[in-house]
């Protein structure tokens, strides 16, 4: 149903909208995966776009729609090689493997609570009130998603800087 | 234990023409006392031009919400002591129109609870209005949307819900909870025409499972889990 | 599209990121044993063990390859949608939104796919 007539609930204010959006002081972890699973996403569709046209480039850049001989290819790529080789690229490469091993494990989760699984069944209510879709597990999954993302930033840095490696 | 707060309360007077500002309030409080009597002994003994909605003082008819130290609350349900600051910073709620000092327009609010049909559906009208039999539930049938009718439509959960403050059109996590308690209920005939209505892009899928608005809740609905039910009822549309 | 399909695809094409995003990410990263050198042959242009261009020469790696394209472009494009519905607001926004998003997301698709075919037919010296 669209509500045409509806009066607006609040002054359309991008800052305060963005605000709510990005600092969820004084909410439960729900909240900060809410945040979390937004930045993080769009974070990586920046990246996402980058990697297309970046790996463009490797094999010849926007003007080449043919396949290219071999050495035409070799040449761009190595280009290409050295213009990234800025140990920034590799540390941003490391944030970027935070953020999507963290949004695919807490994606997992969004998508079994999104359609009620890992969730109680309702039931009567009895005070004190419990929340019943606060529940162990799905809390326990976003834990273990900020646990795996880190860990696998450790282990991308580890691999392309060789900073963790005694 | 305090024997006095300070509340900081935020002031607006539209027909004055100028911003909002706080004003603070000494209060000399007892043990057991809400913000609700704060308030009130406020508008008693200090100032009586405060304004203020409220009603039944015990957490029933939920026309007390405002934000008490940045979180929607219910003003006669939070003890002072629970708080546990020496500055209570009370303000209308958010995602509401602001009529004046603490009260807000929640016109909007109710006309999305309206828009969900919150009320009985059944196939055959004219034995709805001249019912010739009991509609009989059993237990579990009833279990299955209970707690979602304990709904008192105090709007705390609309203040929370950081969709609803972007989206004014979202139907917020009150008026999905009332469709999904509806849906459930085994009397009420209409599921399809619901979900349909539940599907649409102001729906059920702008809801992100943030979670505010079962935290804030008074009186242990929880609207996000009536809304991930509901979700399920959507995508597999029965 | 209806809102219901659009997000149900939503869900899928993440499940299909899950799938097709953990080969592409073990073909580049896992089969390299953690240390700067292997990084270095990865990146190589051909000829080393772990070098990663020849991988996609294989056309199983190439398609979901191609899968994690498309996936991906949906998936992220319909993430950005739904910020942005909630952002503008009205009819009318929502529907610059949405063929804005469908114009960049025929653009990603049509020069990704031109990459990966040309990565897979790039053959031997």
């Amino acid at each position: 149903m669209i509500i045409t007539s509806i009066r607006r609930t609040s002054r359309q204010n991008l800052s305060k909208v963005l605000t709510t959006m990005l600092v969820p002081s004084r909410y439960t972890i729900e909240r900060w995966s809410y945040t979390l699973q937004r930045v993080s996403g769009v974070v990586v569709m920046l990246y996402f776009v980058a990697h297309v046209i970046e790996t463009g480039y490797v094999v010849g850049g926007p003007g080449v729609w043919y396949v290219p001989p071999y050495e035409v290819a070799q040449r761009s790529w190595e280009t290409v090689k050295a213009s990234l080789k800025d140990p920034v690229f590799d540390v941003g490469l490391g944030i970027i493997g935070l953020l999507v091993t963290f949004h695919t494990i807490n994606g997992v989760r969004l998508t079994l609570t999104h359609f009620g699984y890992t969730l109680k069944r309702p039931h009567r209510p009895e005070f004190p009130y419990e929340v019943r879709s606060f529940t162990n597990f799905q809390r326990g999954l976003f834990w273990l998603s900020i646990s795996f993302a880190v860990f696998s930033m450790i282990y991308a840095l580890d691999t392309l800087l060789g900073v963790f490696r005694a | 234990m305090r024997n006095e707060i300070i509340l900081k309360v935020y002031r607006f007077d539209p027909t004055s023409g100028k911003p909002p500002t706080y004003k603070r309030y000494s209060v000399p409080i007892t043990e057991r006392e809400t913000v609700l009597d704060a308030l009130l002994y406020v508008k008693e003994h200090q100032d009586a031009t405060l304004s203020l909605r409220f009603s039944c003082r015990m957490a029933v008819c939920g026309s007390c919400g405002m934000l008490i130290d940045g979180l929607p609350r219910l003003a006669c349900y939070t003890q002072i002591s629970e708080l546990d600051t020496d500055e209570i910073e009370v303000r209308p709620m958010s995602n509401y129109p602001i009529v004046r000092d603490l009260v807000v327009d929640m016109s909007g609010f109710f006309e999305k609870h309206r828009s969900v049909m919150p009320w009985l559906i059944r196939r055959d009208v004219r034995e709805q209005n001249q019912p010739t039999k009991q509609y009989l539930q059993s237990d579990e049938q009833l279990l299955e949307y209970l707690q979602f009718s304990y709904c008192i439509k105090c709007g705390l959960c609309y203040a929370a819900c950081p969709v609803v403050t972007a989206m004014d059109e979202f139907l917020g996590p009150q008026a999905l909870a009332q469709l999904y308690r509806y849906i459930r209920d085994s009397r009420d005939e209409g599921a399809t025409e619901r979900l349909k209505s539940a599907g649409e892009f102001n729906g059920v899928w702008r809801c992100h499972f943030a979670g505010s608005c079962s935290q804030v809740c008074p009186k242990g609905v929880d609207p996000a889990l009536a809304i991930q039910l509901l979700r399920r009822r959507t995508l597999f549309m029965k | 599209m209806r809102e219901r399909t659009l997000m149900i695809m939503h869900y899928l094409t993440g499940l299909g990121i899950l799938v097709s995003g953990t080969i592409h990410v073990y073909v580049v990263f896992l089969t390299v044993p953690a240390n700067l050198t292997a990084w270095e042959s990865t990146l190589s242009f051909d000829g080393f063990q772990f070098a990663i261009l020849p991988v996609y020469r294989n056309l199983a790696l190439a398609l979901s390859l191609e899968i994690l394209l498309i996936c991906t472009t949906y998936h992220g494009l319909n993430g950005l949608r739904i910020i942005l519905y909630e952002l503008f607001q009205g009819r009318s926004a929502r529907t610059y939104v949405k063929y804005a998003l469908f114009a960049i997301g025929a653009l990603l698709l049509i020069y990704g796919t031109r990459t990966i075919i040309i990565a897979h037919s790039i053959g031997g010296p």
